[in-house]
């Protein structure tokens, strides 16, 4: 017997709807600027692309600041406390569930259950994007839409350089999370049934 | 432990190159010395052309009745002595170029009717000048909307005036000085009505608000020179000289903003191209000057190692995806 968890109330549900819009958007015209060419018809118009990037980013960064007080005032918050001792060893055991353990039939190691949301690599690598690179990407990418407040000069390297390759860096790191969190998200009870959760807001224990 | 010693010494190394990289710069630039005491010039300078035309008020005198007055130096027959001992021209006498009868004075009426040396009358095929290719300059001046436009009326001197000529590009150290003083040229008419209402009947409009589709105009106009947008760019010869007509202008901004940036063969031509043949695009272009434009500063190394890690991921869900699909139906079946 299956039991279901209301995990994802409807704020949630409105601002990862929000927040997943916005990211494919700021994806796709980044990735037009990094790779802007005039004779590319793959990446969009560069002044297009600027105009989609700065408005998604402050968007974003609205989103991000309602996401931040729905954790701090409900308990939603809960889930992105990480508990360091013995970290090592339940990432571990994660990980060896997904890469053989699931594989054998195992039992997952930890279980959606009412008070467990993520799995430990889940919740670090949640934990990780929310509250360390989506801040250092806001905080590069305002200051790209303001130079001025930008070190001319940091180590002999211009600092707007050094500015725009930490956020393209960071923007990799979106990619490659979003890639990992979308592949991870077929590993539920079914293939579709966390994508159906994140819709519905109940979550299948599996 | 994280930070060992080798660690440490690696990145003390790592900051001394980096120091040490923007220092060079400075050291290579070279200055060559000059100033009135330097020339040989400049008493004879001095004691003659430069009584009248090195002041704003000259004093003329009637050798005849004695009389003597004041009068105001008309601005274009001005000689600043500082700027012109500056200029590359610093070593000249006034009449090595004005030797059609102003060594006499009162000047003959024919003075009038200086013809005004180009810029191509001295430095054109000569091999010491070679490298500038004063001939191709000129051959793309005279298709210029400043030439075609004014029936050659229009000359070098109206950018570069030879009394006081320093070439920009090679001598100043700084990139933002060379595109403040570039951009100095061109708005010295285009910023002022009153000149640009002697040339043209058109409707004048003022430079900034004919930017204002630019984002962040100011910050644009700071960091490019007139130039780079509307000259026809020409990677042969240091600085283009074609000027295009407004309509004609980069008005593309991936034109700027790509890998293949036309400010690399403008703005940044030669500045960047001794180090980018030194040290490749990234070191030699980026690291060593001040500039950076979105799109063509872009980091090779990030986007493959960005690139290459998105890849690995997809191969490992598309393998773990394989098994998920080969393994647990194999299971299912020996469970049965």
């Amino acid at each position: 017997m299956s039991h279901n968890f209301y995990h994802y109330p409807v704020w949630v549900r409105l601002w990862h709807a929000m927040n997943a819009i916005l990211c494919l958007f700021l994806i796709v015209t980044g990735f037009s600027m990094l790779y802007a060419d005039p004779d590319n018809a793959l990446v969009v118009k560069f002044q297009r692309a600027v105009a989609i990037h700065n408005v998604c980013g402050v968007l974003l960064t609205i989103s991000y600041t309602l996401f931040l007080f729905g954790n701090l005032f409900t308990s939603n918050g809960r889930h992105y406390l990480l508990n360091i001792k013995g970290l090592g060893e339940r990432l571990w055991k994660q990980g060896y569930y997904y890469a053989y353990g699931y594989f054998k039939g195992e039992k997952a190691p930890f279980p959606v259950s009412g008070d467990r949301k993520f799995n430990p690599l889940q919740q670090v690598s949640y934990v990780g994007v929310m509250y360390f690179v989506l801040p250092m990407l806001f905080i590069t990418g305002w200051a790209l839409m303001f130079p001025e407040f930008i070190l001319k000069k940091f180590l002999g390297l211009s600092g707007i350089f050094l500015t725009d390759q930490f956020h393209v860096v960071l923007g990799f790191l979106v990619v490659i999370f979003l890639f990992i969190h979308l592949y991870v998200s077929t590993m539920g009870k079914s293939p579709v049934s966390n994508f159906r959760s994140i819709v519905t807001g109940w979550q299948e224990a599996h | 432990m994280i930070l060992n010693r080798r660690s440490i010494t690696v990145f003390i190394l790592l900051v001394t190159a980096a120091l040490a990289g923007s220092a060079q710069d400075q050291d290579t630039v070279q200055k060559v010395t000059r100033g009135a005491e330097m020339s040989l010039f400049a008493e004879d300078n001095e004691n003659n052309c430069l009584v009248c035309h090195g002041r704003l008020v000259y004093t003329i005198t009637d050798t005849v009745s004695g009389l003597s007055r004041k009068e105001l130096m008309a601005e274009h027959n001005f000689i600043s002595r500082d700027a012109f001992y500056k200029s590359v021209h610093w070593s000249f006498s006034c009449l090595d170029c004005h030797s059609e009868g102003f060594k006499s004075f009162p000047h003959a009426i024919e003075t009038r009717f200086e013809t005004g040396w180009g810029c191509i009358d001295c430095h054109g095929y000569d091999p010491t000048y070679a490298q500038y290719k004063f001939e191709e300059i000129d051959a793309e001046y005279q298709k210029s909307i400043h030439y075609t436009a004014t029936d050659g009326a229009f000359s070098c001197w109206q950018c570069h005036d030879a009394h006081y000529y320093n070439p920009l590009a090679r001598e100043t150290g700084s990139g933002r000085e060379n595109i403040l003083k570039s951009n100095e040229m061109c708005l010295h008419c285009h910023g002022n009505p009153d000149i640009m209402g002697l040339v043209t009947e058109k409707e004048l409009t003022m430079v900034l608000p004919r930017h204002e589709w630019l984002p962040d105009p100011d910050r644009h106009l700071a960091a490019v020179r007139c130039i780079d947008c509307h000259t026809r760019m020409n990677d042969s010869i240091l600085v283009a000289h074609e000027v295009m007509t407004a309509d004609s202008a980069v008005n593309d901004c991936a034109d700027c903003h790509s890998q293949n940036s036309i400010l690399m063969g403008t703005l940044y031509k030669y500045a960047s191209k001794e180090s980018r043949d030194q040290q490749g695009f990234v070191n030699g272009v980026i690291f060593s000057n001040d500039s950076y434009v979105i799109g063509a500063n872009r980091s090779k190394f990030i986007s493959l190692t960005g690139m290459i890690i998105i890849g690995l991921v997809l191969v490992f869900a598309g393998v773990h995806t394989v098994f998920r699909v080969i393994i647990k139906p194999v299971k299912r079946y020996y469970e049965s």
